[in-house]
């Protein structure tokens, strides 16, 4: 890849994100088991091996990561956010099992102590570690992996980057058989208040057979700029069941590149709703491998992009077995001068007779200066199956309109209304209803920024 | 009062409304029957303010408001009220969130001042009785996955907890079965007063039974062509729309 004249080399121009490495490598190497010192290693060698994409490189045609070149990043440095703070932030009326970290260190002052059924940890990776070890490393950095699997443009130097300085992040483990009642929720908070730092949030979900859960994972930005660069790996044992919500808002400044990748056994069902309001540059890859027979996947998405805002949506499904359904449906609210991509993979592999995978994307432009690229990509490789994609890029239908202005409601009421509940039809994939229900404001609050959005009335 | 006077109306090259008179008095309930594509959905949407229709020639007037001259939004808020002949679905927003904004806006219209959620929910509670309900559809997506039925049942619904003085209900016992067509009927006898005025849009005379009009229009091809009391409905339920041709072409 050497020799391009866009490429940004890393190995001959200094870039902060390959210095922190050798100033932090002494320190790095003290977090954890020996293990994870050869991940990390072999991880910088593979990140700074291909350096930062430019548009050149197919997997990130349509985001420019100028902010991440210009940049200059600090190591994370420590930051205080009181418990008042984040109860008074929108993530405040959320009820649930609290596990925070403020720039990617963990908090447990905001963090909260709950009892737990026998033998679920829910904390951080560092204390997992004490009593989970083998769980962790048996799963870490093998989710998040596209080694072996189909695609000719597969991309991975954003998890190379958060291996290569991995060091605490979140642990979540349910035994077999357990169900818990009480949604998780991991809580990433960014606060920069003294210079430009990038954080390396990291998450190991492992759900045993049978077990059920509902979790939340937010991103949320309370000061400066900064770079989130987080991967996520959820491991779902045989007819286990989770319910997974991202929700990130980041600082409008900041840059968040994030990798979720989910590996599910058979009769597993899995949710994810990625909702997405912040960030100046927002990337996130879904990744779902399906490994099992029988399986369900439910990829919803939901993004609002203002502004100069890029929120680019990549996912991929892997069906790699026989008999396993995926249902996919993403939304994209963008108005101003705000870029939208969306980019779903679906793979069948020539042993998954009878995958039944279906995919929808929908945009609403707000205004002409606004942009949605959209690309579905299928390869199939079997010959009994059902895949079906669809994209519209909308204005809002007539009959709508018609119908809530002609019970009184004014036409701008009407639009703001009908833009909300493009979006708002995604978050009632929630079912933790206090997460629901911030969702719902957070994503009225940021509807009321939007230079061609009226004012909407009555509350 | 509702005054219709010589109303033309095209969709684009195609004229559907060729002069049409019609008052209605407050206190009263009119029927108008004709058969399929005669133009009482468009009379409907002509009078709500639907996108699409040209009036060429006439006026609509509603208590001396002249309904030609407003926004479907602003005709709502001088009380007009359609009844769907095909309730739209609208997903993400609750029939309750829906319900209030309607509300509050004309109320606000009338002067009057907007209802808090406390005040609101106590204002519709008792139409849910009347309509018989199910409150679980209050929270849900409006018509969103509600039968035939239900959805019809949501529009007299609105109706009441709006309160127009023009209720228009364009064929509301379509889909309906006999249960809910009682439900519905009572839901718009409830309604009836002097000062409402309310027009009955069906091509059979099944709901007039529940819902008895002073009078009955025939409208044909655009034109309202015979009128009369609720007797004229039996008669065509009898001998079909066939015999007002006849009656017709016996006159040319
Ligand atoms: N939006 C439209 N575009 C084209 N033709 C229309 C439209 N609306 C109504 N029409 C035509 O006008 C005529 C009357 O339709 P409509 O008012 O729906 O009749 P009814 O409700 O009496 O069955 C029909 O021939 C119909 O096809
Ligand atoms: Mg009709």
């Amino acid at each position: 890849m050497a020799g391009t004249s866009e490429m940004i080399d890393l190995k001959s121009t200094p870039h902060s994100l390959v210095e922190n490495f050798n100033l932090m490598k002494g320190l790095l190497a003290t977090y954890g088991p020996d293990e994870l010192q050869v991940l990390r290693e072999k991880a910088f060698r593979n990140f700074t091996e291909f350096g930062i994409p430019t548009t050149k490189d197919e997997e990130f045609k349509y985001l420019s990561l100028r902010a991440l070149e210009d940049g200059r990043f600090a190591p994370a440095y420590g930051a205080t956010i009181d418990r008042f703070e984040l109860e008074q932030s929108v993530l405040g009326p959320i009820d649930a099992i609290n596990v925070v970290f403020i720039n990617g260190e963990y908090a447990p002052e905001l963090s909260s102590a709950h009892a737990l059924p026998k033998g679920v940890f829910i904390g951080s990776l560092k204390d997992g570690f004490t009593v989970y070890e083998e769980v962790i490393l048996e799963h870490l950095g093998k989710i998040a992996n596209l080694t072996g699997k189909l695609g000719s443009t597969n991309d991975e130097r954003f998890v190379y980057l958060n291996t290569a300085y991995l060091t605490d992040g979140a642990f979540v483990y349910l035994p077999k058989g357990v169900s818990l009642e009480q949604p998780i929720h991991l809580i990433y908070l960014s606060k920069a208040d003294h210079g430009p730092l990038v954080s390396y949030p990291r998450t190991l979900i492992v759900l045993g057979e049978n077990s059920d859960a509902k979790l939340l994972e937010s991103y949320l930005g309370m000061d400066g700029v900064y770079f989130t660069n987080a991967v996520t790996e959820v491991v779902m044992g045989e007819s286990a069941i989770l319910e997974h919500t991202k929700f990130q808002q980041e600082k409008l400044e900041s840059v968040h590149i994030a990798a979720t990748s989910i590996h599910q056994s058979e009769d597993s069902i899995y949710t994810n709703n990625n909702i997405n309001f912040g960030g100046h540059i927002a990337r996130n890859d879904v990744n779902v491998w399906l490994d099992g027979e029988h399986t369900e996947t439910w990829l919803n998405g939901a993004s609002v992009g203002l502004g100069h805002q890029a929120i680019d949506n990549h996912t991929r499904i892997d069906h790699a077995k026989p008999n396993c359904n995926s249902f996919e449906v993403y939304k994209a609210i963008l108005g101003d001068h705000a870029l939208g991509v969306f980019n779903g993979k679906i793979f069948v592999y020539e042993d998954a007779q009878k995958t039944d995978a279906k995919q929808t994307n929908k945009a609403i432009l707000l205004s002409p200066t606004a942009t949605i690229n959209t690309k579905p990509q299928l390869e199939i490789f079997a010959d009994d199956v059902k895949c079906t994609h669809g994209a519209t890029i909308g204005q809002l239908r007539e009959d709508s309109m018609f119908y809530l202005q002609s019970r009184g409601i004014p036409k701008d009421e009407a639009r703001g209304l009908l833009v909300y509940a493009f979006a708002a039809e995604v978050l009632e994939k929630v079912t933790i209803a206090s997460a629901r229900e911030v969702l719902e404001n957070a994503l009225f609050a940021k509807l009321k920024e939007s230079q061609d959005m009226p004012e909407k009335g009555g509350e | 009062m509702l005054e219709i006077k010589n109303l033309h109306a095209r969709v684009e090259d195609k004229e559907i409304l060729r002069g049409i008179n019609l008052t209605v008095n407050p206190g009263e309930v009119h029927a108008i029957m004709g058969p399929n594509g005669s133009g009482k959905s468009t009379l409907a949407s002509v009078i709500s303010g639907k996108s699409g229709y040209e009036v060429t020639e006439g006026s609509v007037e509603l208590n001396g408001v002249d309904l030609l001259e407003l926004a479907p939004e602003e005709r709502a808020a001088a009380g007009v009220f359609l009844a769907f002949q095909y309730p739209v679905e609208i997903p993400g927003v609750t029939n309750t969130y829906f319900l209030r904004a309607a509300l509050n806006n004309v109320r606000k219209h009338r002067g009057e001042a907007e209802l808090s959620m406390t005040e609101f929910m106590k204002h519709i509670k008792s139409k849910v009785q009347m309509m018989d309900m199910d409150s679980s559809l209050l929270s849900r997506s409006v018509n969103e996955g509600f039968s035939g039925g239900e959805k019809k049942r949501n529009e007299i619904f609105q109706m009441a907890v709006l309160e127009p003085s023009l209720a228009i209900l364009d064929e509301t016992d379509s889909g309906l079965d006999i249960d809910a067509l009682k439900v519905v009927s009572n839901g718009v006898n409830a309604l009836r007063s002097p000062d409402r005025s309310v027009v009955v849009v069906t091509h059979y005379q099944r709901l007039l039974n529940y819902i008895v009009p002073d009078y009955v229009h025939v409208l044909m091809e655009g034109r309202i062509v015979k009128s009369g009391g609720k007797e004229l409905a039996l008669a065509l339920e009898d001998k079909g729309y066939a015999f007002v041709e006849e009656e017709l072409a016996a006159k040319a």
